[in-house]
């Protein structure tokens, strides 16, 4: 059986309409993988960073898969929140990243979107403090039905990963 | 498939300084996260560190040099040894409060790496708490400092970002790759 280790930190953040950010994370997956070991969704700390730099997160990944074949290689679907001084989280960014594919370690920035609203629904945040959202997130790692969205670009989210295979070799794999 | 597939990590480094422009007289704890298919072969997992002070120039340093030795040894890459460092000073009226919490991955490739840990502390939930933790010296802080290597229950806690540590380590690994394991490629980056 051949394994995968998918082993890092969800570094942080930056350039979103607010500085205090945290991001809720998800791994997808074909039905060729099975998931062994490790959580394969959360949500990351809430940081609100004292030079409005970069949001910094930490947050760790560890997963290990035992696959059956290399179709479905994982996904990570991000879902970024901004929180205002009184507390309110708003979405601010969405966005999705492949994971690598060969050995060693990865810096990955992770581009993300927002869901752009009419005018009216721009000022309706301003005051109430929340934007459209999408009422089915499998958008955010798939391409199909993506056309009827209109949206406009948000931040970055970082990420280091380290990627161990195992037993590729055995089963012909290059990567 | 390989039969035995245990192999051993060898990690040697320091944690080397720190940058806290808000902050003075710093110490800090450091510890070695594992998973639980990990074994401490030698080394010491916990330690503490002396109490510096900052550089009167402009740089503002502070100079910890605190040895991390530890040999790990284990059969799967699942729960890889992390560093958790959470730094103390010592506020206006001489109490100890946290500055920071902070964990990083130590690389799985061999080789030297200096890394930057960013580091953060617990925001208070209202500006009374933040007043009255002021006066009595109890800042919130994490129970365990090992809270930060894991994922669950991080959503609930809100943390201001301040600072950095920065370490240095050598890795060194034995026997991962008659294990079955490929840990690195000509595609991957530079750690």
């Amino acid at each position: 059986m051949a394994e995968v280790h998918i082993i890092g930190n969800l570094d942080g953040g930056e350039g979103f309409s607010s500085p205090n950010l945290s991001c809720k994370w998800c791994f997808e997956t074909g039905g060729a993988w099975r998931l062994l070991e490790g959580v394969k969704d959360g949500q990351t700390q809430v940081d609100h960073p004292i030079d409005e730099g970069i949001a910094h997160w930490s947050h760790p990944i560890d997963l290990h898969y035992a696959i059956k074949g290399i179709q479905g290689w994982p996904k990570l679907s991000l879902q970024v929140y901004s929180e205002d001084m009184y507390g309110r989280t708003q979405l601010v960014g969405y966005g999705f990243v492949h994971l690598p594919t060969s050995p060693g370690f990865h810096k990955i920035e992770c581009p993300t979107w927002q869901l752009a609203g009419s005018a009216m629904d721009q000022v309706q945040s301003y005051f109430v403090g929340s934007g459209p959202q999408l009422i089915n997130d499998d958008v955010i790692a798939s391409g199909s039905d993506r056309y009827r969205l209109q949206t406009i670009a948000s931040g970055t989210v970082y990420l280091s990963l380290f990627l161990v295979t195992r037993n590729f070799n055995k089963f012909g794999i290059e990567s | 498939m390989a039969d035995n597939s245990l192999f051993l990590v060898m990690i040697n480094g320091q944690v080397e300084s720190a940058n806290f422009p808000l902050y003075d007289d710093l110490y800090c704890r450091v510890s070695v996260v594992y998973g639980a298919d990990w074994l401490l072969v030698s080394g010491l997992e916990e330690g503490t560190s002396q109490i510096t002070k900052k550089t009167k120039d402009e740089k503002q340093k502070f100079v910890w040099n605190f040895p991390i030795e530890v040999t790990l040894k284990s059969t799967n890459p699942y729960g890889w040894p992390r560093l958790v460092i959470a730094v103390y000073g010592l506020d206006a009226f001489g109490r100890d409060v946290v500055r920071g919490y902070g964990s990083i991955l130590f690389p799985l490739i061999p080789g030297s790496h200096k890394i930057q840990m960013p580091m953060f502390v617990p925001e208070s939930t209202s500006l009374l708490q933040k007043f009255t933790s002021w006066l009595l010296g109890t800042r919130p802080e994490f129970v365990d400092p090992k809270f930060v290597t894991q994922s669950d229950g991080r959503e609930v806690t809100r943390v201001r970002s301040q600072g950095s540590v920065s370490v240095t380590c050598n890795i060194m690994t034995k026997d991962i790759s008659s294990a079955g394991y490929v840990v690195d490629s000509i595609h991957s980056h530079k750690p």
